[in-house]
């Protein structure tokens, strides 16, 4: 399946760009849009020709449920008693699931993820009362063509613990929803990269048993450059963002203001696996290591023009784009096995050792590559148990 | 405290139950945790009256009768009638089913295993009959050769003792401190033997048939290697180690190989739905009689 865009903060000039037809569907984000807007980005969608399987998932975005949370208290499902109600019942789920199926009708999408909420922790009967909720949501949705997904958050460092992630995935295929939309909630700051070993195989094992062994599609929500794991582990689809560049899904997103993700501008490089600020491209240049990836990303080469003509003036929105434009690329490659995961990790690491040897060393102190270790040896222990 | 009643004194029950019917007591057939069942006679059609046990576990008792009363399938048995009967010594629940007269499998298997063939049409029956009670967000729990009963015909099983069943929309009737959750231990999945309650659905059941088809078509438990005491086997079970790879080829080499999806160690690793299930056990080939 093909990538798909997780709508952020002014986002939707991003939805038609030419430069980013691979992505095949979209996440809408009621966070940070009205029902109008998301109607008129939903009709322009539509009105394309080409897009006509553009795929349209609607996320409840309930993660972390108060009042004050952007644009979600507009919208006509969000209840109104959200800080003071028991969220424990089925009865207080029910009765929002009622409310988000005349929603998403209205706005013809083609999936919604079942509303579900970030946890303080992680016990099994957190993941049977999100199945449950789900199950409502695939119920309300039995006589409509839109399809429900069974939204599961867990936090990475749960599935750190041995066999964890068979057990969660034992509860959450229970679900009757057609697929499963997989949020990873973890404590890495912006910037940083996943770098636990067990972590990171624990999620691929949870994605592998919920896609091969019980036959769910997942789509893995919020990813950046992680996804190329996902992707290995088997996920159907990842999704990202403008802002994913720089952002994970920790529980301090959501303290951050709603107004983006920062204004440094980055720019993704496949041969290390890694993002580079604008003197990193340089000396990364300068090693003949660009990937072909980066050198064919009409971003990228938008990037470099800019920097030769105009050096010191902004391309934060070009990085953007430049990042997207790879992240859907990949995720094709990776699909069709044109790339191969342990081969694109082991030649990222290479190249590092080969810029520590010749002494270049990035902007930032810790793009050091040291994460590709811990990715490497979490596929490869993946593999071969 | 009270003691709890004593057979006799269910018997007894029953006899009355028969009087008060016009029922004709025939013989006592068998006692289960909770009940014990006895043959009964009306005009000539026999029927299985089963008296519960009011001192022991009245919730059980109203679960079973409630899941019987909504199953309605060819391969379950069927409820004639439920009521109760009030005497000195209080009162008390019966049911009266259909009497089932060819046998349990259990009988079946101890003169020997069966055909592959066999074993598989015995496989699509049960399946059937699990994928109905799994239609009705109900778990058997407790799937093993003496609960199920052949009809007179002698071919037509029917699963019986719906005794521990667990309906997934009503609270849970076994704590959650317990160690061990309610089932027969040889033919239970781990979840039910560690009583891991968020992963019990009718998966456990798919576990249970499995590990009871094997029997009937290998005459032991997938988990079983040669020295192993039905002790230990359940310990392999509940530290989930998965099928032996030996049961593996026998299952491959019979022409079942959905047996071993069926009895895999974790819910999410067995066929997820009923209908997958079902197609599964259909497409196989089991080897004939000259093939083995």
């Amino acid at each position: 399946m093909p990538a798909y865009h997780q709508m952020g903060h002014d986002s939707e000039n991003l939805l038609l760009d030419s430069g980013l037809t691979a992505f095949g569907g979209m996440i809408i984000s009621p966070v940070n849009y009205s029902e109008p807007d998301v109607a008129a980005q939903i009709a322009a969608i539509r009105a394309v020709d080409e897009k006509a399987d553009f795929d349209i998932v609607f996320d409840p975005q309930l993660y972390f449920p108060r009042t004050e949370r952007g644009c979600l208290r507009e919208w006509s499902y969000f209840p109104s008693d959200v800080d003071t109600a028991d969220r424990s019942a089925d009865s207080w789920w029910q009765s929002m699931i009622t409310a988000i199926v005349p929603t998403i009708g209205r706005l013809h999408v083609d999936a919604v993820c079942s509303p579900a909420e970030v946890p303080r922790a992680y016990p099994d009967a957190y993941f049977a009362h999100a199945v449950d909720v789900g199950n409502m949501l695939a119920d309300a949705l039995r006589d409509t063509n839109i399809r429900p997904l069974q939204t599961a958050i867990i936090g990475l460092a749960e599935l750190s613990t041995p066999r964890r992630a068979l057990a969660v995935a034992s509860i959450i295929s229970a679900t009757r929803c057609e697929g499963v939309y997989l949020v990873f909630v973890g404590s890495t700051e912006p910037r940083r990269e996943l770098a636990h070993v067990e972590e990171l195989k624990g999620a691929m094992r949870l994605i592998h048993a919920l896609e091969r062994e019980a036959n769910l599609p997942v789509l893995v929500g919020f990813t950046s450059t992680d996804a190329v794991l996902w992707k290995a582990a088997g996920a159907s689809s990842v999704a990202t963002g403008k802002f994913f560049n720089l952002r994970r899904f920790t529980l301090s997103r959501f303290e951050e203001p709603g107004g983006g993700g920062g204004q440094l501008p980055y720019w993704v490089e496949e041969s290390l696996l890694a993002f580079l600020r604008e003197s990193d491209i340089t000396r990364v240049r300068g090693q003949n290591i660009l990937s072909v990836a980066s050198n064919s990303n009409p971003f990228g080469q938008r990037i470099l023009e800019r920097l030769a003509e105009q050096p010191g003036k902004a391309w934060v929105a070009l990085g953007w784009r430049q990042f997207m434009h790879w992240f859907a690329d990949v995720e094709d490659l990776i699909e069709s096995r044109t790339a191969d995961v342990r081969t694109m990790l082991r030649e990222a690491e290479i190249n590092w050792r080969d810029l520590e040897d010749a002494d270049v060393l990035m902007e930032e102190q810790r793009n050091d590559g040291t994460w590709l270790r811990a990715w490497r040896r979490a596929l490869a222990e993946y593999l071969t148990h | 405290m009270t003691a709890a009643l004593t057979p006799s004194t269910l018997e007894l029950i029953a006899r009355a139950i028969c009087a008060a019917r016009g029922l004709a007591f025939v013989r006592y057939v068998g006692a289960g945790a909770f009940k014990e069942t006895f043959e009964v006679e009306q005009d000539g059609v026999p029927y299985a009256l089963k008296v519960y046990n009011s001192r022991n576990n009245p919730e059980r008792a109203t679960r079973e009768i409630d899941a019987m009363t909504r199953c309605a399938h060819a391969h379950i048995g069927r409820l004639v009638a439920i009521a109760v009967h009030d005497d000195a010594s209080g009162r008390h629940a019966f049911s009266l089913e259909e009497y089932l007269g060819g046998g349990t499998l259990s009988e079946r298997l101890s003169t020997g295993v069966l055909p592959p063939a066999a074993v598989h049409t015995l496989g699509v029956a049960l399946i059937d009959a699990v994928a109905h009670i799994a239609s009705l967000d109900l778990v058997h729990r407790d799937l093993k050769p003496d609960n199920i009963i052949f009809r007179a015909d002698g071919v037509t099983p029917v699963v019986v003792d719906f005794g521990l069943v667990r309906d997934l929309n009503a609270s849970s009737l076994t704590q959650t401190h317990v160690m061990q959750g309610p089932g027969t231990p040889l033919f239970a999945p781990a979840e039910q033997l560690l009583n891991d309650k968020a992963m019990i659905d009718w998966r456990a059941d798919q576990f249970s048939l499995g590990v009871m088809l094997c029997y009937c078509a290998f005459g032991s438990h997938p988990y079983q290697t040669d020295l192993d005491s039905p002790a230990e086997i359940i310990t392999r079970v509940a530290e989930r180690a998965g099928p032996t790879s030996n049961f593996i080829d026998v299952a491959q080499a019979a022409g079942l190989p959905a047996l071993v999806r069926m009895v895999a160690p974790w819910p999410v690793q067995r066929y997820r739905t009923p209908s997958a299930l079902a197609r599964a056990w259909a497409e196989q080939c089991p080897t004939s009689a000259e093939d083995s």
